[in-house]
């Protein structure tokens, strides 16, 4: 009952992630392949504040979510002069560059290869708790990206990810709503990326590569691009199989392969036939 | 080691990224394809060289050219079997992007089931080793680097001497022009895609022959393969891939003497500011 | 030199582009509540002049002044806050955004695009955007529009796309509209709304436009002044009926059409 417990905030975390990268490659057109950095941010800095600092871990996550959103707009910045897919291949690249970062400079418990021995809150000690607390802001992080893509704020997105320069052309600021939502995904990533650190009670640089970035493109790729439901229906299915397979008895050393297959064949068959994803309102084009 | 042995690795290391990195630069510059999955053709080439070589003891040369027909046919049925169809109903330049990462994801699954994560080296005995000066260099090091000067006066010829080389350079300047003026886009797709993977299928076979292979080695020296195409530009894909391969095998051979620890970090942060203040490259 | 007076205007603008000069020492006066037209063959540059104005690209030479207040280096979003706003030749709407969303999203000063207000009850967001949905609306009847307004705007025919960017640029509110072809490509009988749309917003409500335009009939229709651009510079100014008569303009333009 534990392990589903803890499946369950698993989803709930992925799908505040699938959510936050949806809302800047679906809704605003900007090809985030590099969001494991922040997850990563997320995670180092609400650990380290609560394992060294004695820092309360509520306080510690609000903390996670901000810093990553500054992390997220700093590394923008540069990129934004850059061409669709020039930007894409900066992010990937961020990936690799931030994964030695955390593995080479990243605090670390003595003797071990990362952090370990969260001090938590009530709310997030036990199994059921942590589930009910995280499956909570779950769902607060929804309704407050429901609200965002459903605003005037959300057309201009949108508008921005069809014709950036017709927006400049209505008086409105293209760069500026990029910016905007790059932090905002960041916050929610980070804020995930807490969740997840206390959810695994051990974190370490492994954790945050290429791979996460990608999973991420897969969970908002099969559920759909701008479509929250779709970020919400993606992970779910996803991280349910992986546990499929391990609940059928496939051993251990063949969940990571077989999951990552079919992740591969999942990309492969979505770019030929279905780029828009299960319910997705928005098609993965140049 | 002394930084002069360095430097004799760091050679060796451009040997095999210049074999990669002509492959990819010829594939996206002339169909601007962003082919990832070309170090799974290079990875696959490794294995079919470990399997036949060293599991089977078939002889050096038969297994080598076995492996390198195996990635010319497997970047060729990529290219048909994902590629196009992704573009045929609307994919685009990212479509075909993301497809590739998904074949390579793939792949790579299915030989980390195979080699349950060990390197597989496939030379069973000894390499020969010469000294020059204070430095040694092995006999294949020196075969590597006379295999790609070769490899590229033969592109410099079929380039710049054969009708499909000039039908290629067309391409690479103007693809809708080209087919316009009646270049067979179709058979040209086809020689190229076989060419650029057969060449990644002979770095295959050295880098399982050299130093072995995992399943992860496949893209991770793609990518820097990838940033010596960026840095070398890809106006004169021959020179510029030289160059680029060149400064990149230096690099990651320094890079992985002195602070080994950011040799990832060093070659995507090169990638990265080269997107950002030269993308065209030096030649560009 | 700036000029002192109420108007957009532009002065001395030269344009080139990689060695070849498009134009030079363009000088026009776009007075406000007037429609002035500006006609000439393909390539004189009409809409590098509007590229120039708005800030996409900034003249080497020249300058352009609203209201005594230069323009020069001023980005094209800012430049439209201020009151200038143009539409394209290719028309450039938001292909997946739907009509309505088109002419909605062109209405200044909406609090609801900036997160500060969105997460603040008691913001007054939604009652402004109802309010701005019926001017909207308003809007997209006026160019007859009503029936696609929620149908995403890349599936419309160009004709009616071309209507939409109108809307669009009526919707910002600016009181100078840099219309591009307005009329081109859109259906014959539809071509009379733009022409009583670009009028009555010019009586009515005191705007101005610059109307890039090959149809004579619409600028005679339409057109309070007209100049014309050809050759690298303005070749005639003046009243309609003082332009259309021109000897110069009738050789090199107007012949081309009407075969005099």
């Amino acid at each position: 009952m534990d392990y589903l417990l803890y499946i369950g905030a698993l989803m709930c975390i992925w799908i505040i992630v699938s959510v936050a990268v949806n809302l800047v490659i679906g809704y605003t057109g900007m090809m985030a392949m590099g969001h494991a950095a922040y997850l990563g941010i997320g995670a180092y800095t609400a650990a380290s504040l609560n394992i060294f600092f004695g820092v309360d871990y509520f306080s510690a996550m609000v903390i996670a979510a901000l810093c990553s959103a500054v992390v997220a707009v700093l590394t923008l910045l540069p990129l934004l002069r850059l061409q669709g897919f020039y930007f894409a291949l900066a992010t990937l690249g961020l990936n690799f560059v931030f994964f030695d970062l955390f593995h080479n400079l990243a605090p670390r418990v003595e003797a071990s290869e990362g952090l370990y021995g969260l001090k938590l809150p009530a709310a997030l000690a036990s199994a059921d708790a942590r589930f009910a607390t995280t499956l909570l802001i779950t769902v607060a992080c929804i309704l407050i990206a429901r609200h965002l893509v459903g605003s005037p704020f959300g057309r201009l997105l949108r508008a921005t990810r069809d014709r950036p320069e017709a927006v400049d052309a209505v008086g409105k600021n293209p760069t500026a709503c990029q910016i905007v939502i790059w932090g905002v995904s960041g916050a929610l990533t980070g804020l995930a990326g807490a969740l997840y650190a206390a959810t695994l009670s051990y974190i370490d640089a492994s954790l945050f590569t290429s791979t996460a970035s990608i999973a991420m493109l897969v969970f908002v790729g099969v559920g759909g691009l701008a479509s929250i439901a779709g970020s919400i229906l993606g992970p779910v299915l996803l991280i349910a199989f992986t546990e499929a397979l391990r609940f059928i008895g496939l051993s251990s050393q063949f969940i990571g392969p077989v999951q990552q297959a079919l992740y591969g064949v999942l990309l492969i068959v979505l770019m030929i036939f279905r780029r828009q994803g299960l319910v997705g309102k928005h098609d993965f084009r140049e | 080691m002394n930084t002069l042995q360095v430097l004799v690795v760091g050679l060796s290391l451009a040997g095999s990224y210049a074999l990669l990195a002509v492959g990819f630069a010829l594939i996206f510059a002339t169909l601007r394809i962003f082919h990832i999955a070309h170090g799974t053709v290079f990875i696959t080439a490794g294995y079919t060289f470990f399997v036949l070589h060293r599991v089977h003891a078939m002889g050096l040369i038969p297994s080598g050219v076995l492996a390198v027909a195996v990635a010319a046919l497997l970047g060729l049925a990529i290219d048909k079997a994902v590629y196009l169809p992704v573009l045929r109903r609307g994919g685009g330049m990212f479509g075909v992007f993301i497809a590739s990462l998904g074949v390579s994801l793939v792949f790579e699954a299915g030989f980390l089931v195979y080699t349950k994560g060990v390197v597989s080296v496939a030379r069973t005995d000894m390499l020969d080793i010469l000294m020059v000066g204070p430095v040694a260099v092995r006999a294949l090091d020196l075969a590597v680097l006379s295999i790609v000067a070769v490899v590229y006066g033969l592109l410099y010829l079929w380039l710049h001497r054969t009708w499909v080389g000039i039908e290629v350079r067309g391409l690479t300047d103007n693809a809708p022009l080209a087919a316009v003026v009646g270049v067979n886009v179709d058979r040209t797709r086809t020689h190229i895609f076989l060419l650029a993977s057969a060449l990644a299928g002979i770095a295959g076979v050295f880098s399982a022959y050299d130093m072995g292979i995992s399943p992860e080695t496949g893209t991770r020296t793609l990518f820097v393969a990838v940033v010596a195409v960026i840095l070398g530009g890809m106006r004169n894909l021959l020179l510029g891939t030289m160059v680029g391969s060149l400064a990149l095998g230096i690099l990651t051979a320094y890079a992985g003497f002195f602070f080994p620890e950011w040799v990832t970090f060093s070659v995507f942060i090169t990638m990265i500011l080269l997107i950002l203040v030269r993308p065209q490259g030096l030649f560009g | 030199m700036i000029s002192a007076s109420k108007g957009l205007y532009l002065d001395g603008l030269a344009m080139s582009f990689g060695g070849v000069q498009v134009f030079a020492d363009v000088t026009i006066d776009i007075p406000p509540a007037q429609v002035t037209a500006c006609i000439g063959p393909n390539g004189a540059g009409k809409t590098t002049l509007i590229n120039a104005v708005c800030g996409v690209f900034r003249a080497p030479r020249g300058h352009v002044s609203l209201d005594g207040n230069s323009l020069d280096g001023i980005h094209p979003h800012e430049i439209v806050r201020r009151g200038i706003a143009r539409t394209f030749q290719d028309v450039r709407i938001f292909p997946y955004l739907t009509a309505l969303e088109n002419v909605l999203i062109a209405i200044p000063r909406q609090s609801g695009e900036k997160l500060r207000h969105l997460f603040r009850p008691g913001s007054g967001v939604g009652a402004q955007e109802r309010r701005n949905r019926q001017q909207a609306e308003a809007l997209l009847d006026e160019v007859a529009l009503s029936d696609t307004a929620d149908r995403p705007a890349g599936e419309l025919p160009f004709g009616r796309q071309k209507l939409l960017s109108l809307a669009r640029a009526v919707a910002t509110g600016a009181r100078y509209l840099l219309l591009d072809e307005p009329a081109a490509g859109v259906e014959v009988e539809m071509v009379p709304r733009v022409t009583a749309l670009i009028g009555r917003l010019a009586r009515m409500e005191g705007r101005a436009a610059l109307l890039v335009e090959h149809n004579v009939e619409v600028v005679r229709e339409v057109a309070n002044q007209v100049v014309v651009l050809q050759g690298g510079g303005i070749i005639a100014a003046g009243s309609c009926d003082q332009v259309l008569r021109d000897e110069r303009v009738i050789k090199e333009y107007l012949g081309q059409i009407y075969n005099v």
